[in-house]
């Protein structure tokens, strides 16, 4: 009973993939330069950019930390 | 498109994209003129040790100076020409099964980390940048490399490392979806937001999902317009940038592992054909191997095309036997088995997803920039293979089995090497479907007599057991 339902379940995503398909590949890109940095996967890089940026300065302050303890 | 001196009626291609320079190929000859403003920085990049390591172990491509004296009379605008070692049958990322695309896209990762370290960054990451030297992915535009700002904290081409690389493999491992349906109709691959429409709503939230398709559509649906977005800020420090840009590109690293494609659920119509699924008795494949091995030895060829190679048996022996070999299969299932196999044992097998009975076709601006696959096979290869695939092609593409014959006679320069299945054998039978009174006519002696018409046999074996034949034939006019 389970394995019909998955199959079930992958027949109407592969249905509805086919449908969908031919539309999206008609339909024109959305990227516009010769290497488009994207919207939302640039601000999400930025965002990621942040988090690293800040990482970088704990990991730092932490090497300096042990640093002190292990000369004490 | 053609220079104004050159005399060859082949025509010149030329890349027209890079701002910094253009490639073209001269009388099968690979020539890079680079402009005065990207001179500097290459010639930087070239000298790296990372560079001349990468090109000695063959990942980049190997490439020299010309000096003035050896520049083609072909009114360059320039005096810095590289010229390019060729690779040496052209491949393009909608012809690669998926493991391919993934290799592709950890050598382009792998040599941007290493190119941060000697203070050069990628400038765009797109797998047209690589090309595959038998199994091995070659990185070939040396131009996508420049000088780094050392406070610049953002790799402007990681959206571009995403739609290419990344979501087509997220799409082919999660949807099914073949890259060469993804990658033939968009140069630039998928966007977040088209995979973001296809995925359900759970899938959305699933980790790979989240980060690549998820968050980048919803952060983008207000700011689309808004060209301050890529000013970003510099870091405070060099070593600051390089932490930041490496971590990124660490992060494109662990995208690629999370999308690899999985060994354990490649299995397809053809997969395992040889091992569990074939109608040979180990007698018989020894049998139909035994001559394959005699025709290579008698043939000797130094490139070989494998068409229909499934999992790539016979191009292993040939490839084995010395002959560089490209392996074209319809199913990327088995066309990716290949690849593994390939690279693991170094053997010098391309394998491309092709069908002979609808070969890629011409690509690109004008239908120039990439050539169909039949221009880049005609008189390529010294022996055509095509073991236990005329059927197919007679029956389910009711290809006439003269033009099939005339095809392989263009492709190859001196041998073909043919398996005849008869409509009595039971592969043929399942595929013939209750139509057989189409095939009543075509026997082995029908089958000999239309490729007598072309073709010397060299020699011939029938499997037996098996309404099978084993053909090896000479081109009537052997080119070399």
């Amino acid at each position: 009973m389970k394995n019909t339902k998955s199959q079930a379940t992958v027949s109407v995503l592969t249905k509805a993939l086919l449908l969908w398909l031919p539309l999206v590949l008609v339909s024109p890109s959305a990227a516009f330069g010769y290497a488009d940095p994207g919207t939302g996967t640039f601000i999400y890089q930025a965002a990621y950019a942040l988090f690293l940026g800040g990482a970088y300065y704990l990991r730092k302050l932490l090497n300096r930390v042990w640093g002190k303890r292990r000369q004490k | 498109m053609t220079a104004a001196n050159d005399v060859s009626s082949e025509p010149m291609l030329r890349s027209f994209r890079d701002p910094a320079g253009t490639v073209l190929r001269y009388h099968n000859r690979i020539l890079r003129a680079v402009n005065p403003e990207g001179a500097a920085d290459l010639e930087a990049f070239l000298s790296t040790r990372m560079a001349r390591e990468a090109m000695e172990s063959g990942s980049l491509v190997r490439s020299v100076r010309l000096l003035p004296n050896e520049l083609p009379n072909l009114e360059f605008k320039t005096d810095y020409v590289l010229e390019h070692e060729r690779v040496p049958f052209p491949n393009y990322p909608y012809e690669w099964p998926p493991e391919m695309l993934h290799a592709a896209g950890a050598l382009t990762i792998g040599l941007a980390r290493r190119a941060l370290a000697e203070g050069f960054g990628l400038k765009d990451a797109t797998p047209y940048n690589v090309l595959f030297r038998g199994p091995q992915p070659v990185f070939v535009d040396v131009l996508s490399f420049e000088r780094r700002e050392p406070l610049d904290a953002a790799w402007m081409a990681y959206a571009q490392f995403v739609r290419t690389f990344l979501l087509p493999l997220l799409a082919n491992r999660s949807f099914g979806l073949p890259l060469d349906h993804i990658l033939s109709g968009h140069r630039d691959g998928l966007e977040p937001e088209t995979m973001y429409r296809w995925a359900g709503f759970w899938r959305r939230l699933a980790p790979q999902f989240l980060e690549l398709v998820t968050l980048p559509t919803w952060l983008g649906r207000r700011r689309k317009d808004d060209a301050s977005l890529y000013h970003s800020k510099p870091a405070a420090s060099s070593e600051q940038a390089h932490f930041i840009v490496d971590g990124l590109l660490k992060s494109c690293e662990r995208g690629l592992a999370a999308v690899a494609p999985g060994k354990s659920n490649a299995d397809s119509t053809w997969s395992g054909y040889l091992d569990r699924k074939s109608i040979y008795t180990p007698a018989q494949l020894a049998r139909k191997e035994a001559f394959v091995s005699a025709a290579l030895a008698v043939a000797k060829p130094q490139t070989v095309l494998d068409v229909g190679a499934n999992e790539g048996h016979f191009s292993f022996l040939a490839a084995k036997g010395g002959a560089s070999v490209v392996a074209i299969d319809s199913d990327p299932v088995v066309a990716g088995s290949i690849w593994r196999q390939a690279s693991r044992a170094r053997l010098n097998v391309l394998p491309l997803v092709a069908d002979f009975t609808r070969p890629t076709p011409a690509v690109g601006w004008r239908n120039q920039e990439c050539a169909s696959f039949l221009e880049r096979a005609r008189d390529g290869f010294d022996m055509v293979m095509m073991l236990g695939v005329v059927h197919h092609m007679l029956v389910t593409e009711r290809i006439p089995l003269g033009d099939l014959l005339d095809l392989a006679g263009e492709l190859t320069r001196e041998y073909v090497l043919i398996e005849f299945v008869a409509p009595e054998d039971p592969m043929f039978q399942r595929i013939v479907r209750g139509r057989e009174g189409l095939y009543s006519h075509l026997t082995n002696t029908g089958f000999e007599e239309a490729a007598g018409s072309c073709f010397d046999l060299e020699t011939s074996v029938r499997i037996e057991g098996l309404y099978r034949w084993l053909y090896l034939f000479r081109r009537r006019r052997a080119k070399h």
